[in-house]
């Protein structure tokens, strides 16, 4: 693997060159929060940052994505094509349990026998550089339950390393290597950059604090469906979206035809579990009545039935959601009460 | 405070084990260092769970709605002659108590069927200016100390003077004490700041209505449609809400800025003579919309046009609830 230094103070500057002639997803401060946005010409973005609010995921799939359009006629509608290929992109730090969310997704998005065109192309085109969290940014954070680690590389091309004065990057993947050729020349990383690494990747592992049981409730959950400790964790919840917007791997949308005169569009946008809508039928009938039933799905769609599919829990340990709920309802409080039980 | 807390675990605990409520909606300590979290008790037990504190910030009211509706959903398989009220307990500050007020005007449930515990209030912490004042770090440890709030974050720690932290719609509250109530708890509340309650609408309507726009437009660009405002908003009830519909379909579901500024725009027009003014709305907004700015214009046109702030009292109904032949009409016909 390739590595190369990059003086703290030129990384900014490097980035914004990229999004000269390439679309650059990157951090920006967006009056009171951190955004993932398009890197407009001339902006720089944040390498100094938490993490953002919105995940990184918008940019794959997005909250709403045009499938085709078409012209309604006075009988039937004619098809006016699909939109076209995307163009090469570089999604700019991204935190390492953001980027496991990308590996997450692909066991949805990129199913070999349900390949969905619009996410793969995207994938396929990016360009994915990581900051690790050598200080980890949140007492929320607890990627290491559930797989992660704040040092990962996984889902990521090129991950950057803060060592104080440079920023250490290592070109992890191809399409990494094929970037480090447009950064122009970089002096080489430390030789015995391998064994400081561990002692780095160490610590940074130590200072998440919080520790959730993550795989292990998975007993539990496939035993319970009906226990009542169920009835006791939805009651303050607002039925909003927040957690599942926020969520780096909720992914359910809904398809819809908009159309405005004769001017159809079939579009796909974000749904959440927690709205009642999500379930209800044409013929009037809802399954899911209750807010009970829509938040046992969220908790069993990330811990359970997302480890029977892909053998992975669909929750990267961000914190978003623990953080950004209007009234506290805690996931991380959920599983410790479940390995309680 | 400690004293307030006190008093309020034992008027609850006396209404859950007296029997006089079937549940109660309350406040208890969140998981977060700056968050309480609402809960909902029905055993008197767990009223020791109850607190209140200036991080006690959503408006209550809504779940009281949900709690009899629902309940009245699960009568509908009861005999007629069976079916039984469910009495709601609720900690209720002014704001939440002109929110039971507007509920009761319009005839969503009965006096009876709620218990007021009346709390005084000094105001609650915005999250938002929180954040601010932390300058974007995450805190770790926050507590009282008399007028000031004590936080640590990674950055270090830091004193917070209070006043510099509580949501707008505390500092300029009107109402701070509980307009209505079963129980009273503690003394009343010194007054805030109602004189200034319209210095950002006043200033906002001496824009162009090209900068009043852009303000709008770049606001509503920020909204995600996680529905979070209208959701805990105690006016907004509605069982399907129009955003919901599809025959006819009143809005599209994308966040195309004609969708969200539809949606935003018909929720706010919803509001006129409605709206409270608790905050709960911009309080639980993920992406820190300005929608007081829009609800307080209606407010404020409520009480120049009708004389009327909603929920203020059992008899002043919602103005387009109501009608007099002295209701001004200009607006009308010399808009």
């Amino acid at each position: 693997m390739e590595t190369r230094l990059i003086k703290k103070d030129l990384l900014a500057g490097l980035i914004k060159g990229l999004a000269q002639d390439t679309l650059v997803y990157a951090p920006v401060q967006d009056e009171d929060n951190v955004l993932f946005k398009v890197l407009e010409k001339g902006m720089e973005p944040l390498t100094e940052y938490d993490n953002t609010k919105n995940a990184p995921k918008n940019f794959f799939f997005p909250q709403q994505e045009t499938l085709m359009r078409y012209l309604k006629k006075e009988r039937g509608s004619e098809l006016l094509g699909v939109p076209g290929v995307t163009a090469e992109a570089v999604l700019f730090g991204v935190r390492p349990c953001d980027a496991r969310s990308f590996v997450l997704l692909d066991n949805i998005f990129d199913d070999p026998q349900y390949r969905d065109p619009y996410y793969v192309d995207r994938r396929e085109k990016t360009t994915i550089i990581s900051i690790a969290c050598t200080r980890p940014p949140y007492t929320a954070c607890f990627c290491t339950s559930v797989g992660g680690h704040p040092l990962s590389s996984e889902g990521v091309d090129v991950s950057l390393i803060d060592l104080g004065d440079n920023w250490l990057a290592e070109f992890v993947t191809e399409k990494g290597e094929k970037l480090m050729k447009k950064l122009g020349d970089l002096p080489k990383g430390d030789e015995q950059w391998a064994s400081k690494k561990e002692a780095l990747a160490e610590k940074a592992a130590g200072a998440i604090t919080t520790k959730i049981p993550g795989k292990d409730i998975k007993p539990w959950l496939d035993e319970n469906f009906d226990h009542p400790f169920w009835d006791t964790i939805h009651a303050s919840c607002l039925a909003c979206g927040t957690c599942t917007y926020l969520c780096p791997t909720c992914h359910c949308f809904d398809i819809t035809d908009e159309i405005k005169k004769s001017d159809g569009r079939r579009v796909r946008s974000w749904d959440s579990c927690m709205y009642w809508l999500f379930t209800h039928e044409t013929s009037g009938h809802n399954p899911r009545t209750s807010q009970k039933q829509r938040w046992r799905q969220r908790f069993m769609h990330k811990f359970k039935y997302f480890v029977d599919n892909f053998d992975a829990i669909a929750c990267v340990g961000c914190g978003r959601c623990v953080m950004y709920c209007p009234v506290n309802i805690d996931i991380r409080k959920i599983a410790q009460d479940i390995s309680k039980l | 405070m400690e004293n307030i807390e006190k008093q309020l675990r034992e008027a609850a605990g006396k209404l859950l084990s007296e029997k006089k409520v079937d549940a109660l909606v309350g406040y208890e300590k969140g998981t977060l260092p700056y968050q309480t979290a609402p809960c909902v008790i029905t055993e008197p037990g767990e009223a020791d769970k109850l607190v209140w504190n200036s991080f006690c910030s959503v408006n209550l009211a809504k779940y009281v709605h949900d709690i009899i509706f629902q309940h009245r959903e699960s009568q509908k398989r009861v005999k007629p002659e069976d079916r039984k009220k469910k009495v709601v307990g609720i900690v209720a500050r002014g704001c939440t108590t002109r929110s039971i007020i507007l509920h009761l005007q319009e005839k969503q449930y009965e006096r009876d069927e709620v218990v007021i515990i009346g709390v005084p209030c000094a105001g609650y912490v915005s999250n938002k200016k929180l954040n601010l004042a932390a300058k974007g770090k995450e805190i770790v440890e926050c507590s009282f100390d008399g007028d000031t709030l004590a936080a640590v974050t990674q950055a270090g720690s830091m004193s917070i003077p209070l006043k510099e932290v509580l949501s707008d719609s505390c500092l300029s509250c009107r109402y701070n004490n509980p307009i209505i109530s079963d129980m009273m708890i503690g003394n009343p509340a010194p007054p805030m700041n109602p004189g200034s309650e319209y210095v950002n609408v006043d200033e906002f309507e001496n824009l162009s209505d090209e900068d009043r726009w852009k303000y709008f437009s770049k606001e509503m660009a920020k909204c995600i449609r996680c529905y979070a405002c209208r959701n805990t908003c105690p006016s907004c009830y509605c069982k399907v809400c129009f955003v919901e519909q599809s025959q006819p379909k009143w809005v599209g579901v994308s966040i195309d800025e004609s969708d969200t500024q539809v949606f935003q725009i018909m929720r706010i027009f919803h509001q006129v003579g409605r709206c409270v003014d608790c905050g709960s709305c911009i309080e639980v907004c993920p992406m820190g919309v300005d929608l007081r700015k829009f609800l307080k214009k209606l407010d404020k046109d409520g009480v120049n046009l009708f004389e009327h702030r909603a929920g203020e009292s059992l008899d002043s109904p919602p103005p387009l609830s109501a009608h007099s032949t002295y209701d001004k009409e200009e607006f009308i016909f010399e808009p």
